[in-house]
């Protein structure tokens, strides 16, 4: 099966292409490091499978992400690869683009965002460029949708002219010893010449990968060389000659029009959303929004309409229907009280997840985000990170997953691994059922205002944490912080639809799978004893397991055994606790929950609790994350320890000051 | 190629050395195209000390002030 690897630079469109070509889709954001995994996908009508790399600035990787591109070209070798540039930064998109067309398969070049450059006023000939880079060469415009049929037909092409790589006049001492290295790696180690080529001028370029690979491979005439070459500073003349040979060809290439006409809406928007003082009301401002739209305007009155109509008419005709087709009454219970109760619980917050899941789609897919990272950088850096943590931990709102994956795009592993370890911080959006539930019973007047002060909370944790962190894994201030600001686009309705759906999905998910075992799980345990079937939920496993832990969390205000079981449950996934105290109370959906609620819990051992649910154990799903990402088991199980505890502390702390006051 | 969002207004600085730089903070430098001679467009500074925003080759950038500083020789 034929394969084009698609490949480019962050910010260049490239997923948004890739999504307009093939039938499944990706996931699309305006923010580098999206990407996360290759992604495959089929193009439409025909056989060829296209794969989608992370973004890139070279081949020489800096972060995580990038070392996937390498190891991939290292170890597959594509049919074709699609090089996606931005028309409009056409310079140092080409030093990409030598990269890959030194590597020798057949390359499709594709200047996209190509409106951006001709509203500057520039157009490129696009067979002087096809000539001098020897590849072939088109203009789209993905968003738009123009140009897609051209290229398409181009990938789909047959026959295709023999690829020749690039072949660039580098200076006489590299160029020889090139040609020196190609010879023995050709005669010795059967690699093909092209291959070669492309592996001794990378590995003189100091492109880590490749020389870690040429190690591994025991490729001796690269290795044996490699204090020669560094002396001799091969990788700033090869950079020089590729610089040059780009300036030639771009000034070669370029058509001046008469017309320019730049609506410069990014430069106006940018006067306020970044501006000195002001970018940071504006960013707290959009958050703001974020959450007024998720829990006061839209999402709650939603969800509020769904619980209606599943605890009532959806409810009372099950168990109607049940009893007249005589269904045993255990059985009965399980599937009203237990399955419909629980997992329809849960569902209820599916408007309030979907809408802060909305939300964050426009900010990734407008470009705010980049903007968002350079605002709070100067703060992050007190805590010895930089504003490119800030990403992460913002799409842990989301899912401290995705937020934990997105931190490939930092630089240092250091700080890699201090974003990863305060990313389960970061208020995800399972924990917002069992918020809502509290908030509802017991702040009906404040909702918005408690849960924000939640998420706040989180985030000076994880600050406080990470600033100790720095201290303890002795990072130094300087770090690289280099980010592109790409050009504000308006959010695209089915683009936003997409990625809502993408992160929600899982949620979805999760309620057909995982929340619905647990509820079945902690219904069986409520209902089973040590003596079988029990008719009084006291004398249960669950009331048991909850009764030997009730002294340990009595100094933080909980009184009953069933918050403690339930708190149990929400390791295998946080939505799971409110699905767990609707079972273990018996009752029939949150309302009547919610009644129960108030002769347990006072407002402040409420708020306690939210506290201690919002620090303590990260779920299943991210504490694999933490081990995929740290390399490590021990950093996962540090997590689940260390930030119980601190969840432990925190609870009881503001409970024991509270009571002093209240 | 005068960059449509950076009007004339904007001091334009040009890029004295790169020695001075770590290898990735140089290296990802290099990867957007820039280089010693190269004339960089500031656009924003932030208080203290914060990041600048700078625009080079119709690309908008944002970067730490030390690194701004050491781009102009340290001056």
């Amino acid at each position: 099966m034929p394969t084009v690897a698609l490949l480019g630079n962050p910010n260049t469109g490239k997923t948004t292409l890739f999504n307009e070509l093939t039938d499944t889709y990706a996931y699309v954001e305006n923010w580098d490091g999206v990407t996360v995994e290759k992604k495959l996908g089929r193009i439409k009508h025909s056989e060829i499978v296209v794969v989608d790399l992370p973004g890139i600035y070279s081949l020489n990787p800096l972060t995580k992400d990038e070392a996937v591109a390498v190891n991939y070209l290292l170890n597959d070798v594509p049919d074709l690869i699609l090089n996606v540039t931005n028309a409009s930064q056409l310079k140092r998109n080409l030093l990409l683009s030598l990269e890959v067309l030194e590597f020798g398969q057949p390359v499709v070049l594709a200047l996209n965002m190509i409106d951006d450059l001709t509203r500057s006023g520039i157009r490129y000939d696009l067979d002087v460029l096809a000539d001098r880079l020897g590849c072939q060469v088109r203009a789209t415009n993905a968003r738009k949708k123009t140009g897609l049929a051209q290229l398409k037909t181009e990938l789909l092409a047959e026959q295709r002219q023999p690829a020749a790589p690039l072949v660039l006049p580098y200076p006489r001492p590299v160029s020889d010893a090139v040609q020196t290295a190609v010879t023995a790696l050709v005669a010795d180690f059967e690699l093909t010449p092209q291959f070669a080529r492309w592996l001794a001028i990378q590995y003189m370029n100091k492109n880590q990968t490749v020389r870690r690979h040429v190690a591994d491979c025991g490729l001796t005439p690269l290795t044996e060389n490699q204090v020669s070459y560094d002396r001799q500073h091969f990788d700033d003349q090869i950079f020089n000659t590729r610089l040059t040979f780009i300036e030639r060809t771009i000034t070669e290439a370029t058509q001046y029009l008469n017309t320019s006409h730049d609506a410069n809406l990014t430069a106006k928007l940018d006067r306020w959303i970044t501006h000195p003082i002001l970018g940071l009301p504006v960013f707290v401002g959009i958050f703001y929004l974020m959450f007024k739209l998720s829990f006061d305007w839209v999402g709650t009155p939603l969800s509020n309409a769904l619980d209606a109509l599943l605890s009532g008419p959806v409810s009372t005709t099950a168990a109607n229907l049940l009893t007249s087709i005589g269904t045993l009454p255990f059985l009965k219970s399980l599937i009203v009280n237990g399955i419909i109760a629980g997992v329809g619980g849960v569902l209820t917050f599916m408007p309030q997840i979907f809408v802060l899941f909305a939300c964050i789609s426009v900010l990734e897919d407008s470009g705010y985000m980049a903007r968002a990272a350079l605002v709070t950088d100067r703060i992050m850096q007190v805590i010895g990170l930089n504003g490119k943590a800030f990403i992460p931990l913002i799409i842990g709102f989301g899912c401290n997953v995705t937020g934990i994956f997105s931190a490939r795009t930092i630089e240092q592993p250091k700080e890699r691994l201090v974003t990863t370890l305060i990313s389960p911080f970061m208020s995800c959006s399972a924990r917002l059922p069992i918020y809502s539930l509290f908030v509802t019973a017991f702040f009906p007047h404040n909702q918005a205002v408690i849960v924000l002060s939640l998420y706040f909370l989180g985030i000076i944790i994880a600050l406080v944490m990470a600033k100790l962190y720095q201290w303890l894994f002795r990072i130094k201030e300087s770090s690289v912080f280099i980010v592109e600001l790409p050009k504000y686009h308006l959010p695209r309705l089915d683009i936003i639809a997409m990625g809502t759906w993408d992160k929600g999905k899982g949620f979805v998910k999760k309620a057909g799978t995982i929340i619905f075992a647990g509820t079945v799980l902690i219904w069986l345990l409520s209902n089973l004893g040590p003596t079988g079937i029990v008719t009084n939920i006291n004398q249960s496993f669950a009331a048991m397991v909850g009764q030997v832990m009730l002294p340990v969390f009595k100094p933080m205000g909980i009184t009953a055994w069933q918050p403690i079981s339930a708190l149990l449950t929400g390791v295998l996934a946080k939505e799971v606790i409110s699905s767990s105290m609707i079972v273990m109370f018996h009752l029939a959906g949150q309302t009547s929950l919610i009644a129960t609620f108030g002769g347990l819990f006072t407002p402040l051992s409420a708020y306690c609790i939210l506290v201690f649910i919002l620090i303590y154990a990260p779920c299943f799903a991210t504490l694999a994350a933490i081990k995929s990402e740290t390399g490590s088991l021990k950093w996962a199980a540090y997590s689940l320890v260390s930030n119980t505890l601190i969840a432990y502390v925190i609870a009881v702390g503001i409970y024991q000051l509270g009571a002093l006051f209240i | 190629m005068q960059l449509n969002y950076a009007a004339l207004t904007y001091p334009v600085v040009t890029v004295h050395q790169m020695t001075t730089l770590d290898t990735q903070t140089a290296q990802r430098l290099h990867s957007l195209g820039i280089q010693p001679g190269s004339q960089l467009t500031v656009v924003r500074k932030y208080p203290f000390h914060g990041p600048v925003i700078i625009t080079v080759d119709q690309q908008k950038i944002g970067i730490r002030y030390a690194i701004f500083q050491a781009l102009l020789g340290g001056q």
